[in-house]
């Protein structure tokens, strides 16, 4: 991807959530963002759909403002566990996010190539970001169907590693010409709680889960089809279960206090990272605006391969994520020393064996 | 998954296995001898396998690896290194027991004694070449399926393990569904009639691209022979492709649960989306097999993108249906319904159980059995689950009704002269002047699967 297609923002300070929260709702197109597609020309903050060309895949995008709130949960909060602290006032600044987790119908365009498939077999039409997007790695082909037959298409797409989340983030940035990626850990709960401090978005009271969100209890023992619950008070749907979500940030035990502005455990090794929110397999505990979860190997137990795909957690059936816009594209060696940054690098296997 | 339960639970199951295994094999445990290891064939699925060997409870070491790719060799090398990170001395194969070319089985299986194990991890075109060669040395066999892919080899086949059987080789193939503890289960359940008369059973494998199967043409630089051996989903002769490696599981676990082989086969199947491809698969494959008593078996496989995914098999019986496996091969979640709906208030019986892992549990009863010196020899029951599978193959490629007698006895050799082959040898199959090769022609083509010309 060619750093020259995101146009750097001056920084517009988020440090008042009212300020914000008036910029955002109170005041319509407020002109703060540029599309470097239509060279420069400035965007509104507000809700748009993404589409993705030669397809008719839209990602629904809403616009998240920036502030500040409290991450982590309370000592006095039952079934806490010691790694969601210490609490502490934590800012971020704007972005959009997609409402619903990634579907199988947004992911395969990718990850089965679709768009280029159909430009070769249908004659769609391709467009002046196509070659840069279609330089983006894509997955291997799966050793076997990842949706375990529950169903693809509105449903979530899962068992993706995060090194995969990543390159799809990385795909959809080239092939939009916008910057999307995975949220920061600390974006992910901020737009969970939506500005609530209880243990879910809604409230505290466990028997009204069933309205927000599919888990152990109502999930007939599957994921279901993205953005059929209340969303929380911004629009955001399954927040709290159906499939956890894919966070940039390293796992470690507790939150770095000193880092309290856009904070970020850049990772520098595979395992464990974070995915939030629970998923249709976990008990009410999990699905906790605070709840953090640790990526483990363990996650490719059945890939009967070996050396394991980098693309693929195999038993990670619920497992996925969503993307976010920042509203201000940082610049290319920001990207890549802080939001782009991980390590160790994954790599196919190598496939040529001739020697 | 995110909670560890099913992790948790491999990790104490595979202690209580290793238990009861150290407490049972008396005679090994006094001798408290190493079982070594060779494995031939360093792909993914080989070492793979090796390292299902290498958690086996006991004494027991890798000593020898052979392949025809060097590469490929030192990847699987290096990708055990970590997997025995904890116990290094398991990984036992110093640099001159590494061997690389088409007789290198040969010096890897030398350096094993009797009791061994030789892990046939290579495309089943060569299978019978190595089998032949362990029976010879008298050591024990873990080989990969399909054991077969032509009529000539599954004879062979069947005539070498009788040597086997004599020789009281132990010998297992990784057909490890039949290894499952809950579809064992349910085969008990099935065989007390739970279900009735087994009418009919339902088998699919319909994802997208898998493994090598579709290929494009040859790079400059590497021969016809080495080519297809890298991309050996993609060539017949090597290992009957997309049906074969992708099907037979699916197949398998069918049969076990009607308890019998299927006496023929009619199919269809075609390629839409092949393109530039120069592999001789179809992209969509459906087959009907007859059981001797009529019963059905309808098999659909596909490896199209975008289409309806399911990787499952069913049986209906004249009383309900059985789930018999869910979505790939583990963990199963069988489970039998009153009437032909998966309604859960028809629910019968499940599972229930956190399952273990097959590919372990296929090594753990060989190892068991060589200890014990239980017999042990799922050769020719491997050998039919191929030819069943082949069967169908040849129908839907040649548009023709095939039965079990037709395909073990079809005298399409497909790989003639495979044990002479060499790293310079020209392939038994090779393209034409545009570098394509031949593809099957349902109808137009019809005595075996493709032709040369």
């Amino acid at each position: 991807m060619h750093a020259s297609q995101f146009n750097q923002q001056p920084r517009t300070g988020a440090r008042s959530l009212i300020l914000v929260l008036t910029w955002a709702f109170s005041i319509p197109v407020t002109v703060i963002a540029q599309d470097s597609r239509a060279g420069g020309k400035p965007v509104p903050f507000k809700k748009y759909a993404q589409k993705i060309a030669q397809t008719s895949v839209k990602i629904d995008m809403l616009p998240i403002p920036g502030g500040h709130f409290v991450m982590g949960s309370p000592a006095a909060e039952p079934k806490r566990k010691t790694d969601e602290g210490p609490q502490r006032v934590v800012e971020v600044e704007p972005f959009w996010m997609s409402k619903t987790e990634i579907t199988w119908s947004m992911y395969d365009v990718w990850g089965e190539k679709k768009d280029i498939r159909r430009r070769e077999l249908l004659g769609a039409k391709a467009t002046k970001l196509d070659p840069a997007a279609d330089a983006v790695t894509r997955p291997t082909p799966p050793y076997t169907d990842m949706s375990f037959g529950m169903g693809k298409g509105k449903y979530p797409a899962i068992c993706m590693t995060q090194h995969a989340a990543r390159k799809y983030c990385e795909w959809l940035s080239a092939k939009t010409g916008h910057y999307y990626r995975l949220p920061t850990e600390a974006e992910w709960e901020y737009a969970c709680r939506a500005g609530s401090k209880t243990v879910y978005h809604f409230g505290d009271d466990v028997s009204k889960l069933a309205d927000y969100a599919w888990f152990s209890d109502n999930s007939s023992e599957q994921y279901q089809p993205v953005g059929r619950k209340k969303p929380n008070a911004w629009g955001l749907h399954d927040m709290h279960g159906n499939v956890s979500e894919w966070v940039l940030d390293q796992y470690h035990k507790s939150y770095d206090p000193e880092q309290t502005k856009n904070p970020l455990a850049v990772p520098g090794k595979l395992f464990p990272r974070v995915v939030r929110g629970g998923g249709w397999d976990d008990s009410p505990d999990w699905l906790r605006s605070a709840r953090r979860i640790a990526s483990s190997e363990d996650w490719k137990e059945q890939d009967p391969q070996l050396p394991q795909s980098i693309w693929y957690h195999t038993d990670a059936l619920s497992v996925g994520f969503r993307v976010v816009r920042p509203l201000q594209v940082p610049s290319a060696s920001e990207r890549r020393q802080k939001w782009d940054k991980t390590a160790p690098e994954q790599k196919d296997p190598p496939t040529d064996t001739i020697e | 998954m995110t909670q560890p339960n099913r992790r948790t639970f491999l990790k104490s199951s595979a202690v209580a296995a290793a238990t009861a295994a150290s407490i049972a094999p008396k005679a090994w445990a006094a001798g408290n001898q190493t079982t070594q290891i060779a494995l031939v064939g360093c792909g993914g699925r080989g070492t793979s396998a090796a390292k299902n060997a290498l958690r086996v409870e006991g004494n027991i070491k890798l000593v020898a690896m052979a392949d025809v790719f060097k590469k490929n060799l030192a990847n699987s090398f290096g990708n055990l290194q970590r997997i025995a990170k904890n116990d290094p001395e398991r990984l036992d194969v110093a640099e001159e027991c590494k061997f690389i070319g088409f007789d290198a089985y040969k010096k890897a299986v030398d350096l094993l004694s009797p009791g061994d194990v030789v892990i046939l991890t290579t495309p089943p075109a060569f299978r019978w070449v190595h089998y032949k060669y362990a029976i010879e040395k008298g050591v024990n066999v873990f080989m990969e399926k399909p054991v077969t892919v032509d009529g000539p080899a599954s004879r062979r086949m069947l005539e070498l393990n009788k040597l086997a059987k004599e020789k009281n080789l132990k010998v297992g193939v990784g057909l490890m569904c039949r290894h499952c503890e809950a579809r064992g289960e349910l085969f008990d359940r099935i065989q007390n009639g739970e279900i009735g008369d087994i009418n009919m059973l339902r088998a699919y494998r319909m994802a997208g691209p898998t493994a090598s199967a579709a290929s494009g043409k040859k790079p400059e630089g590497i021969s016809d022979l080495m080519y297809q051996i890298k991309r050996f989903h993609s060539f017949l002769w090597l290992s009957g492709g997309a049906v074969s490696d992708f099907l037979i599981h699916n197949i398998d676990e069918c049969c076990w649960m009607k308890n019998d082989w299927p006496v023929e086969a009619k199919a269809s199947g075609g390629r839409h989306y092949r393109g530039e491809m120069i592999d001789q698969n179809f992209d969509t494959y459906s087959i009907e097999y007859t059981f001797k008593d009529g019963a059905k078996l309808l098999v659909n496989g596909r490896t199209i993108p975008g289409c309806h995914n399911e990787f499952a098999s069913y049986a209906h019986g004249s009383k309900g249906m059985a789930v018999i496996s869910t979505a790939a091969h583990t963990p199963a979640k069988p489970r039998i319904y009153k009437g032909h709906k998966e309604d859960a208030e028809n629910l019968l019986w499940s599972f229930g159980r956190k399952e273990r892992n097959p590919y372990q549990l296929e090594w753990d009863h060989l190892i068991e059995a060589i200890r014990n010196d239980k017999p042990y020899n799922e050769v020719d029951r491997g050998v039919q689950a191929s030819v069943v599978t082949s069967m169908g193959r040849m129908a839907a490629h040649t548009g023709q009704v095939v039965t079990y007698d037709q395909m073990l006895n079809c005298d399409h050799a497909m790989s003639p002269g495979i044990e002479n082959l060499t790293l310079e040898s020209d392939s038994p199959l090779m393209p034409n002047d545009e570098g394509k090769y031949p593809i099957p022609f349902p109808g137009l083509v019809t005595e075996q699967e493709y032709e040369e010309f």
